[in-house]
């Protein structure tokens, strides 16, 4: 049908299907700002200006839209120099987004910028409630908000016409005490409530280390590399992204868990119009992979194909289509003729290891790794001895004995899954993927495609949140597949529903914990045992169970003589059933451990009457010790001892308890009820964490660097930001050693045809392993500019002979200690076109003998209902030793974020099966994930340690906000009410079944 | 899938489009549920052209034309604070601003927010064509086809009930596993609606005084579990919150 569009300051004359959404007519115009989330509207991805009001694109036919104005970020502001031209500049709230460190992935940025546009046009004076209530509409994984929230009411400000303080104001930098004791710590303000104050606040709070004080790009909140390209919605993601003749795939998932596939027919999908192709198990070599994105040799079994003829899950692939159009492809799906051989489903994972069970892989070609059993339905098996739990236990005074569990959940980065694959004009193919792991793609792709690695090009983007969730290679290989077989370029991208039946999660796990402790509170054995359902496949298994123990249970060794020689015990079984295989997710098994550890610990510090913190730090592991575990397990490779160099635990708990009001609260009759509401009562509680930052001796890095005429550098990694800011905190470190602003380097991560190598975005290990490698490359780069310097300023014969070592690199210039100096731009110019000419350029990689752990204290405040159960987070504080801080800004946006998916683990994040295996959760309303209207206060305070092992002294940041949210919570929950809950989400029903069965 | 656009500029011609026997053919508001992907295949007559977006104050009923948003409806002066309530925690800000009241009610499940405090406030349909009157609840209970080929026009509610809104659910703004609305009118009559669970808010009592109250939703809600929540907790939830209802909507001053 034909259609007048009023589109920004055009109107289009279209002819457009019924069905047609106003997001996909805007996308195939080429309005990339317009991002697609999901269908039913929950995302808000997909927001536009309708007559001024945000409305989700994906809901509104194109048609529905005639004889309305619609607006998209590409009607709001631009870059302010384009070459001779001068623009108008970014809008005030694009402008204030940028700065306020407002955007992570930024894949919602567009969407959240039109509707605080929608605000601001009625509202210039709008409350912190009224921004989050218009926020509400945008979902955001990354950020918890808060900085959005921010962003939006600077912008306010400015359009008042008031002056705004700068974002690196006096916030930022408290010098930390001497000694880091006396001092009040935490002088944080928490507010009572939403309404009455600003309570987000861009800036944390950091407690600075001694070494960072000379530093000008290292430790400075720092504007993202990305952010502006970001703020206006620019083509930068997978799918953003234009080829002739692309065909659109779409996979036929089985609707049943668990049957061999007797008979497929696709003839009748072939033969509809606009089909160009069908694949079937069939039609594809059989090659056994794993799709687990990790290092050569994969820890784990190989047990995928990327068709089979057996289905594990409702969800799994049975057969993939090439169509020219969306709904010829959906179309060609509902014709593919399949007959389904049931097999007995197994849903229960002490099931699974019953003799007699159902195998789920009894294909020849499955390849075992380590203790990795298919006839026992054993995907891995971990068991660890430290000292002698029998020994310890004997000489407890009290043992301790309980279960837990632990739920599946969903990463649900707001970007799903998508890829497209072309053939080049080499007749090499290319696969431009959201991808946390491109080279570890090219790698295990290359004979599933029967390719060789050097015929593949993978190309990431920008990335709309990945979680670990992409740290798998989940779809490329369907697009490839249909590439290969129509020679066409092929675009695959998963629905929301896809992204739920058949991506990855959370592995749930039932957890055992036996401790045993003296009465003074000395832990003496510590033994955990997991079950933990891995689903179909066994991608992650071993590693993610493995770091349920080996994080998790090393963080208490007990105290004295336990120190030296703690007993501990870490077993697992990790076993297949016929749930959706599990993966990576931020905090990689950790969270699973510390939910069960946490709770326990609480409970035997309320049984012994020990003070909770006090119970805790007199156990747990402190600087100089050995890491427990690293001398009995390193991801299934082989470990090594490392010991522990900095911990800023205790100082975290100092910073937080003091922030939060522990010792106010904690034990106060008064304030844990309300006045007036006899059925509420307050709890606060808190759990202490440690996470780890790269896997040892194998994670490696590279980084190249490169100078211009102009003294710019262009920095090439292989790491991959996913929105995280590692770009942006890479690019600082090469900046802090070259001695230029940030905005003289270029970064630009990755591409496996151009940048180095890097392992990729997991296990906490960016800033640490590829931040290094950045670092070693600048220094050489800046050797070589000290000696061409010193060449220059020799020749000019002004002064003193300088040698190189003595030039120092800084404000754009090679200075010699008198004060001479040449430019930078002088010395590229030198080098590359006046005399002794070369090109000063170096790469270098690192891969790192430790993995030092960050710590860190999560506290939690929680108001309870006790007649219905209904719990209410109202504050969370986490108090984080990351080591230092490259930047305060994204680092605080990846505690925020974090801990923010954190709560919905502890509330509301759960994935049910029926007796099918069949999800209940299929969109983002029966998935809730937090909005920006519902979000307690969060506050985080970072306490700088200097990681000696790194030339900035660098911990990880990124995982570690995962660990402690949900073990907080429920110990608050059971500071407030007395209800102690073992299986998270603790959700109404749980504290009400546990109040009622105790009264 | 969406096979045929239509908007129709007069009701004749909509309600000429809707009554077709030869094409599945279906009512197009905001859209936000009409619009989502499905297999089955229709035609949509979009209302926005009809003027059914008005909202009337007759006397002591406020009638709320059927294209009104939820977000419109937000912003309609000395709306009770419960129903305020009640739409802000049925849908995203985003969907407020297409959604309407008469699509919200005729798609809504058993746990919409908003329908089970329509549902307490006695709203009732207008409906072409014939002019007629259609209570909520009788509507529910006809669907998926019972109004096929004809059109809710706008939906009437009282501005002199006393109404308080409950509910219980795992964050602020998720959807909930309980809610109550509770109706106090001037006359003493009581009206409880039950939320939460199943394909519609539930009646659990409408009677000239609140005796019996507690028992009637024990009653109502006596089979009420799910894979969300068991019938035992639902049942006794909801006791306690519409205890807690009754005792605010009573306890709201009575308007002039």
């Amino acid at each position: 049908m034909k259609i007048t569009l009023h589109l920004n300051d055009k109107t289009l004359n279209l002819e457009v299907r019924p069905a047609e959404s106003l997001l996909t007519t805007l996308r195939n115009l080429g309005y990339f700002g317009v991002k697609h989330g999901c269908e039913s509207g929950e995302c808000g991805v997909c927001t536009v200006l309708v007559d001024g009001k945000p409305v989700n694109s994906c809901l509104m036919l194109t048609a529905q839209a005639e004889g309305h104005q619609i607006e998209t970020i590409e009607a709001l502001g631009e870059h302010p120099q384009q070459g001779w031209k001068l623009t108008g500049g970014l809008h005030t709230l694009q402008q204030a987004f940028v700065e306020s460190g407002a955007i992570q992935c930024g894949y919602c940025t567009p969407a959240q910028i039109l509707a605080a546009r929608h605000l601001l046009d009625k509202n210039q004076t709008p409350t912190e409630a009224q921004v989050r209530e218009v926020l509400s509409g945008v979902l955001c994984r990354c950020t918890g908000y808060i900085k959005p929230v921010r962003a939006v009411l600077r912008a306010a400000a400015r359009l008042r016409g008031e002056q705004v303080e700068p974002i690196d104001g006096q916030e930022a930098g408290i010098p930390a005490p001497p000694e880091w004791q006396g001092g009040s710590g935490g002088d944080l303000e928490l507010s009572g409530g939403r309404d009455t104050a600003l309570t987000t606040r861009v800036m944390p709070k950091v407690t600075v280390t001694p070494e960072t004080t000379t530093w000008q790009r290292v430790g400075k909140p720092e504007i993202k590399v990305d952010a502006v390209k970001l703020a206006q919605g620019k083509p930068a993601f997978t799918a953003d992204f234009e080829k002739r003749d692309m065909l659109v795939a779409k996979v036929l998932t089985s609707p049943v868990a668990h049957a061999r596939i007797a008979h497929i027919d696709a003839s009748r999908a072939r033969a509809l119009p606009g089909v160009a192709a069908v694949l079937t198990w069939q039609d594809l070599p059989r090659v056994v992979y794993s799709t687990a994105g990790q290092s050569d040799p994969i820890p784990g079994p190989l047990d995928c194909f990327s068709l089979d003829n057996k289905v594990r899950f409702v969800g799994d692939r049975v057969a993939f289509v090439a169509a020219e159009t969306e709904e010829i492809a959906n179309q060609a799906l509902k014709l593919i003729d399949v007959t389904y051989e049931p097999l007995p489903p197994i849903f229960d994972p002490a099931e699974a290891l019953k003799p007699g069970a159902v195998m789920l892989h009894d294909e020849p070609e499955y390849v075992n790794f380590a203790e990795s059993d298919a006839k026992r339905n054993l995907a891995a098996h971990i068991h660890i001895d430290i000292g002698d739990v029998e020994q310890g236990f004997a000489e407890a005074e009290f043992i301790f004995e309980a279960d837990y569990e632990v739920p599946k959940v969903q990463q649900a980065h707001l970007e799903p899954h998508v890829v497209i694959t072309y053939w080049d004009e080499d007749d090499r193919l290319v696969i431009r993927t959201s991808t946390q792991v491109p080279f570890h793609v090219r790698r295990i792709l290359a004979p599933v495609l029967q390719l060789p690695v050097k015929r593949i090009r993978v190309i990431k983007p920008r990335i709309g949140g990945g979680f670990g969730g992409k740290q798998e290679v989940l779809i490329e290989d369907v697009a490839a597949h249909l590439t290969i077989a129509t020679g066409r370029p092929v675009y695959f991208e998963f629905t929301r529903e896809e992204e739920f039946i058949a991506a990855r999660s959370r592995h749930p796990m039932r957890v055992h914990l036996k401790t045993g402790v003296k009465r003074d509170g000395t832990i003496t054995a510590n033994a955990m045992y997991c079950l933990s359902d891995t689903g179909a496949n066994g991608a992650h298994a071993l590693t993610v169970t493995g770091n349920t123990g080996h994080k998790s249970m090393a963080l208490y060794v007990g105290d004295g003589p336990y120190r030296l020689n703690p007993n501990i015990q870490f077993i697992a079984d990790i076993v297949y059933t016929n749930h959706p295989p599990a993966g990576a997710f931020r905090g990689y098994g950790v969270p699973q451990g510390f939910w069960p550890l946490e709770r326990h610990m609480e409970k035997i510090a309320r049984e012994l009457g020990l003070d909770p913190l006090e119970f805790r730090l007199k156990n747990a592991l402190r600087a100089g010790e050995l890491h427990p575990f690293s001398t009995a397990w390193s991801e299934g490779r082989e470990p090594r001892p490392e010991y522990i160099e900095t911990n800023g635990l205790e100082e975290c708990v100092r910073q937080g308890r003091a922030a939060i009001g522990w010792d106010e609260k904690f034990n106060n009759p008064g304030w844990h009820t309300v006045p007036g509401q006899p059925h509420l009562r307050r709890g606060i509680g808190v759990a202490l964490v440690m996470q780890g930052t790269a896997i040892p001796y194998l994670d490696m890095g590279g980084a190249s660097i490169k100078m211009n005429d102009d003294g710019s550098f262009n920095l090439l990694v292989g790491a991959t930001d996913l929105g995280t800011g590692s770009d942006t905190v890479l690019g600082q470190m090469a900046a802090e050693i070259l001695g230029v602003p940030l905005e003289d380097v270029i970064v630009y991560s990755s591409d496996t045809d151009f940048t180095p190598f890097d392992k990729g975005a997991y296990a906490s290990s960016t800033t640490y392993i590829s931040g290094a490698a950045v670092s070693r490359a600048a220094q050489k780069v800046a050797e070589r500019i000290q000696l061409r310097a010193a060449k220059m300023l020799n020749a000019r014969s002004d002064g003193l002979e300088v040698t190189p070592e003595e030039i120092h690199l800084a404000d754009r210039k090679a200075r010699a200690p008198d004060g001479r100096f040449v430019t930078l731009s002088e010395v590229g110019h030198h080098a590359l076109h006046h005399e002794d000419q070369e090109q000063i350029m170096a790469v270098d990689s690192y891969v790192s003998p430790v993995s030092p752990p960050p710590f860190a204290a999560q506290f939690a405040e929680v108001l309870v209902d006790v007649e219905t159960g209904q719990v209410t987070v109202e504050r969370l504080v986490m108090a984080v030793d990351s080591g230092v801080i490259v930047n305060p800004i994204t680092a605080s946006g990846q505690i925020e974020g974090g801990m923010t998916q954190a709560l919905g683990y502890a509330v509301c994040e759960e994935m049910v099966y029926d007796e099918r295996g069949g999800a209940r959760e299929r969109n983002l309303r029966d998935y809730h994930i937090f909005m920006a209207h519902e979000m307690p206060e969060l506050h985080t305070i970072f306490v700088e340690t200097f990681e000696p092992s790194h030339p900035f002294g660098v911990k990880a940041v990124a995982e570690i906000p995962m660990d402690g949210v949900a073990p907080a919570v429920g110990n608050a929950i059971l500071d407030a009410c007395g209800a102690s809950i073992s299986a998270n989400p603790v959700t109404p029903e749980k504290i009400w079944l546990a109040l009622h069965k105790s009264s | 899938m969406i096979s045929e656009y239509h908007r129709p500029a007069s009701m004749d011609e909509a309600l000429a489009l809707l009554s077709r026997k030869n094409h599945k053919t279906v009512p197009l508001a905001g859209g936000t549920v009409v619009n989502q992907p499905r297999d089955e295949s229709w035609a949509v007559v979009d209302l926005q052209d009809l003027g059914l977006d008005t909202l009337q104050q007759r006397g002591n009923f406020l009638e709320i034309g059927a294209m009104v948003t939820l977000q419109g409806l937000l912003a309609v002066d000395g709306l009770s604070p419960a129903l305020r309530q009640s739409i802000q925690l049925e849908a995203t800000y985003n969907l407020r601003q297409v959604a309407t009241v008469a699509g919200t009610l005729m798609a809504a499940s058993g746990r919409s927010p908003f329908a089970s405090a329509m549902l307490a406030l006695d709203a009732r349909l207008q409906i072409q064509p014939g002019d007629k009157h259609m209570e909520l609840g009788e509507m529910f209970l006809s669907r998926p086809d019972g109004l096929a080929g004809q059109l809710v026009t706008s939906v009437t509610v009282p501005l002199n009930v006393r109404l308080a809104y409950h509910s219980v659910a795992r964050t602020p703004a998720d959807l909930p596993l309980v809610c109550a609305a509770v109706g106090v009118w001037p006359s003493g009559r009581v009206r409880v609606a039950l939320g939460g669970y199943g394909q519609q808010p539930i009646m659990a009592l409408d009677g000239p005084e609140p005796g019996g109250l507690e028992e009637a939703v024990r009653i109502a809600y006596a089979e009420a579990g799910d894979t969300w929540a068991s019938a035992e907790y639902r049942r006794e939830t909801a006791v306690i919150l519409v205890r807690r209802g009754y005792e605010e909507a009573s306890s709201i001053p009575v308007s002039a």
